[in-house]
């Protein structure tokens, strides 16, 4: 397994300078990185830009500005911000610890919640049960996360607030916390990240359960199910134990990849809950036409998503060990 | 100096008193009309102000820097929130009843500065005995000194202007610091200086490090009536500083929580998560304001005295807007007015700018340089006729070429899009063949502005200070060139000898009524060449809770909570 692993890891390196000098790349054509400096007052604005260009080594070519960009970026120097000034890496593990809250307890949920309806609905194919869950897998997946999270705040914040006349809603709308409140063991916490992880819940659990229902389903009309069932295995022990390890390998792929992506920010719920992670972090880069930043950003995505890969590759291994084997 | 300052997305190339504000801007001005105010006025309390409690505001954007002079400053939200609250301004600009705006000495000094204009320029301050910084430590000449010093030599300045001519501080006396210009340099902005977006910082405290690096990330010091904790992604939240020396806040607390969100805003105010906003005028905003679907008892505010001005900003050096025809001919395919009704009418705001300068700058400038164009299509095919077009399949035509340009704004604003569909429709009408070029503001300010790629674009400038001059956008000399390397703000690319001379004069006289006959004079030679059109006031909105008194009110210039220390919470509590 640990060859396995490493063999992984060293597939997953030239990817990762591939898609970092792509990204470089796209960036360097995108955007300006003198563009700050051009809007400066100063009388002396021309002369700055210069000494600028030269100390951002903007006058080589393009190849020796990344191998130069990439060289820092292993010691953990990504650059300045050209927005706020500040390390674009402390400021990136800063963003990424806001977001792993979401991240942790959406994904969480979700697979919980998804692997639960799955399996009923597999097991159960064709029950109003099952058909209860797919339509409201259908619904989940079709409602878009802005509308779904303001409708949620209207329902479970605004409404409480002025039918009951209370002095503070039940569930809060801002933040991760109340002001003055930090940690995670208070109701406080509690109360703010309900919504934004019930909007990421909403659409994981949706598409997540449909996969499991769909696994679970194969794996319930495979030959050796049958045979165990023929040998008068209890139908408990045949779902739990030989169809639902086997049931979860696709699962597993989608949704390590998923979470892979929600890493690099839940955009627009980081947006409406006004939750300052990766998402926020990239919108506010992105509108400023911060490049250190965003190059930061997306090698930090690109990092997750070739990490989870792995974790899935490895989840495989464990999962069905004829995978290791091989 | 300038100071732009970006209302949400981006800040801009600003300059001479104008300043580029991306996305969805701020405000704006209206020249001509009326205060455009709504009920109810901006005093919710005419009893004494209780004390204690806190309050909970929110905030569309979080600052992205608090080194104020720093060039990652620039947020009217860090400006509004953190710069007006801590530091000590040597002069603030305060309405007056004619709802004009004036500097008036800020609570640091003892009176107005002196002015000397022989042989050299000097200005003279007298700083109040009782001002300290909150640890105790008399605001002295000598922080006027490194404020100077800061901004005239240091590293990354958002803007010296002013400050480079400078030749000394003298500290000679500690409570009367001397500005002394050098030789042949003058600075007409003079009342800007150690005041604006700027103000003046702790040398005692500063000096021994870096500044840039005490202060980008926040500051545990105040020179105002609080101190300002910046809980990153959050919250900015305001304690009494209790070494003030001024009237002392009421509240106990002010907290700006950060929601960047316009309707989920709009749900944290009615849900009573935040008891007061400063809203954007957006058609969401104006929607949810003339609906009556505020909480019971909330008050709100539109006022359309304000500092910025939204404007088709025309690319003069570009076909086809290089003819001066083509130019006024579509200003006067367009009825502004209706426009500025459909966006701004449900707030009481009607009618449309007719200045390049804003409001607050009226004294400055001709309010009604533009009011000659409204929509006249005899006017029209005059000027499209004498210049050689003809009218051919709707559209007019000159040698081949359909008169045809795309208008370029900030995506995803909506109010924008829906002026600019108005507008397509109305110069269709005329003639014209438009298109719609919608652009990230980091595109539209950072590349197609410099590079003049754009015919023409609808976008906001909001001033920071009570200093005229249209110089910087419109003058010859700060046209963007290769010579330049593009650093001009003159993006328009506009030059007319008649025009420099005046604008020069705006930016050179010590001379007020000089100043304002150059000014006025600026004006009607830019209405005259159609060098951008004027469009709307986009107003100051102000909403706050039924508990929160005091005299809120707007400062076009400080925001809305540049008084916020004499605000206060009926029964303890705001929430």
């Amino acid at each position: 397994m640990l060859s396995y692993i490493a063999r992984r890891i060293l597939y997953s390196i030239p990817v990762l300078i591939v898609a970092s000098f792509l990204t470089f790349w796209g960036l360097r054509i995108a955007f300006d990185p003198l563009a700050k400096y051009r809007n400066l007052h100063s009388p002396d604005a021309a002369a700055n830009l210069l000494q600028h260009k030269k100390e951002l080594g903007l006058d080589s070519p393009i190849a020796v500005q990344w191998w130069h960009w990439l060289t820092k970026a292993l010691h953990g120097n990504l650059g300045i911000s050209q927005r706020t000034n500040n390390p674009v890496f402390g400021e990136l593990i800063h963003k990424m610890g806001t977001t792993v809250h979401l991240v942790f307890w959406g994904t969480l949920i979700s697979a919980l919640l998804a692997i639960g309806i799955g399996l009923y609905s597999a097991v159960k194919q064709y029950s109003a049960g099952d058909y209860i869950f797919t339509g409201a897998s259908y619904l989940g997946i079709a409602m878009p996360p802005f509308w779904f999270g303001l409708m949620a705040i209207v329902i479970f914040v605004t409404w409480p607030v002025t039918t009951f006349h209370l002095q503070q809603p039940i569930l809060y709308s801002i933040g991760l916390h109340g002001t003055g409140q930090s940690g995670i063991f208070n109701l406080d916490y509690y109360r703010h990240l309900a919504l934004p992880v019930a909007t990421l819940v909403v659409q994981s659990v949706a598409s997540w359960s449909r996969f499991e229902r769909a696994s679970m389903l194969d794996v319930l009309s495979a030959d050796y199910i049958r045979t165990a069932q023929a040998k008068g295995v209890p139908r408990r022990k045949v779902i739990f134990k030989h169809a639902f390890r086997n049931a979860l390998i696709p699962l597993v792929t989608v949704m390590a990849l998923d979470t892979a992506y929600l890493f690099g920010g839940l955009i627009i719920t980081e947006q409406i809950f006004s939750i300052s992670g990766m998402g926020r972090y990239f919108i506010d880069s992105l509108t400023a036409g911060d490049a250190p930043a965003l190059l930061g950003w997306m090698l930090f995505t690109a990092f997750f998503i070739i990490l989870f890969n792995l974790i899935a590759d490895v989840m495989y291994g464990v999962l069905d060990p004829r995978i290791r084997l091989s | 100096m300038i100071h732009k300052h970006k209302r949400y997305a981006q800040v801009l190339a600003g300059v001479a008193t104008l300043s580029m504000v991306a996305a969805a801007c701020g405000s704006s001005s209206s020249k001509s009309a009326t205060p455009s105010t709504k009920a109810p006025s901006s005093n919710t309390t005419t009893g004494p102000v209780p004390t204690g409690g806190t309050l909970t505001v929110g905030a569309e954007q979080e600052p992205d820097c608090m080194d104020w002079v720093g060039s990652c400053a620039g947020s009217s939200w860090g400006y509004w929130m953190a710069q007006v609250t801590t530091m000590p301004s040597a002069l603030i600009p305060l309405k007056q009843a004619d709802g004009s705006y004036k500097y008036e000495p800020g609570p640091v000094l003892s009176g107005m500065p002196t002015l000397k204009t022989t042989p050299v320029q000097t200005i003279t301050y007298n700083i109040n005995p009782k001002a300290v910084w909150s640890d105790g430590v008399p605001i002295t000449c000598d922080d006027f000194k490194y404020t100077w010093q800061q901004i005239a030599t240091g590293k990354n300045i958002y803007d010296p202007t002013g400050y480079t001519g400078i030749a000394n501080v003298d500290c000679t006396n500690e409570a009367q610091p001397v500005v002394t210009y050098k030789q042949g340099q003058t600075y007409s902005g003079w009342m800007q200086l150690f005041s604006a977006a700027y103000g003046i910082m702790p040398s005692h405290i500063l000096s021994k490090g870096d500044r840039d690096t005490e202060m980008k990330n926040g500051y545990d010091w105040s020179g105002g009536p609080w101190f300002a904790k910046w809980t990153k992604g959050d919250n900015i939240t305001l304690t009494p500083n209790t070494k003030y020396w001024g009237p002392k806040p009421k509240l106990d607390k002010v907290v700006f929580k950060i929601e960047a969100d316009t309707a989920a805003e709009f749900q944290a105010f009615k849900s009573n998560q935040v008891q007061a906003l400063y809203p954007q005028p957006q058609v969401d905003v104006i929607s949810a304001i003339t609906s009556g679907s505020l909480p019971a008892g909330a008050h709100s505010i539109a006022s359309a005295q304000t500092g910025a001005v939204e404007a088709l900003w025309i690319q003069n050096g570009k076909a086809p807007f290089n003819d001066k025809a083509v130019r006024q001919a579509v200003a006067y395919s367009i009825d502004r007015d209706a426009i500025v009704k459909q966006l701004f009418g449900g707030l009481g705001v009607n009618k449309a700018i007719n200045s390049l300068n804003p409001f607050v700058l009226a004294d400055y400038s001709d309010q009604n340089a533009f009011s000659n164009y409204k929509p006249d299509p005899a006017k029209v095919k005059s000027l499209m006729t004498g210049d050689g077009y003809t009218m051919q399949g709707g559209f007019w035509t000159k040698n081949g070429q359909k008169a045809s340009f795309a208008i370029s704004t900030t995506e995803q604003n909506k109010r924008r899009q829906l002026t600019l569909e108005a507008l397509q429709g109305e110069l269709k009408g005329a003639g014209f063949d438009v298109s719609l070029r919608f652009r990230s503001a980091a595109d539209l300010f950072g590349k197609d502005g410099p590079n003049g790629d754009f015919q023409m674009a609808l976008y906001a400038q909001q001033v920071t200070a009570i200093v005229p001059g249209l110089c910087a956008q419109f003058c010859t000399k700060n046209i963007p060139t290769a010579a330049n390397n593009q650093t001009g703000n003159n993006w328009q690319r506009y030059s007319s000898p008649a025009a420099d001379k005046q604008l020069q004069i705006v930016d050179d006289s010590l001379d007020p009524a000089a100043q304002m006959a150059a000014a006025k004079s600026g004006d009607d030679i830019l209405a005259a060449d159609m060098a951008s059109l004027p469009i709307d006031p986009l107003p100051d909105i102000l909403l706050w809770s039924k508990n929160v008194v005091g005299p809120v009110s707007d400062n076009a210039i400080m925001g809305m909570f540049w008084n916020i220390d004499q605000w206060g919470c009926t029964g303890g509590s705001c929430s």
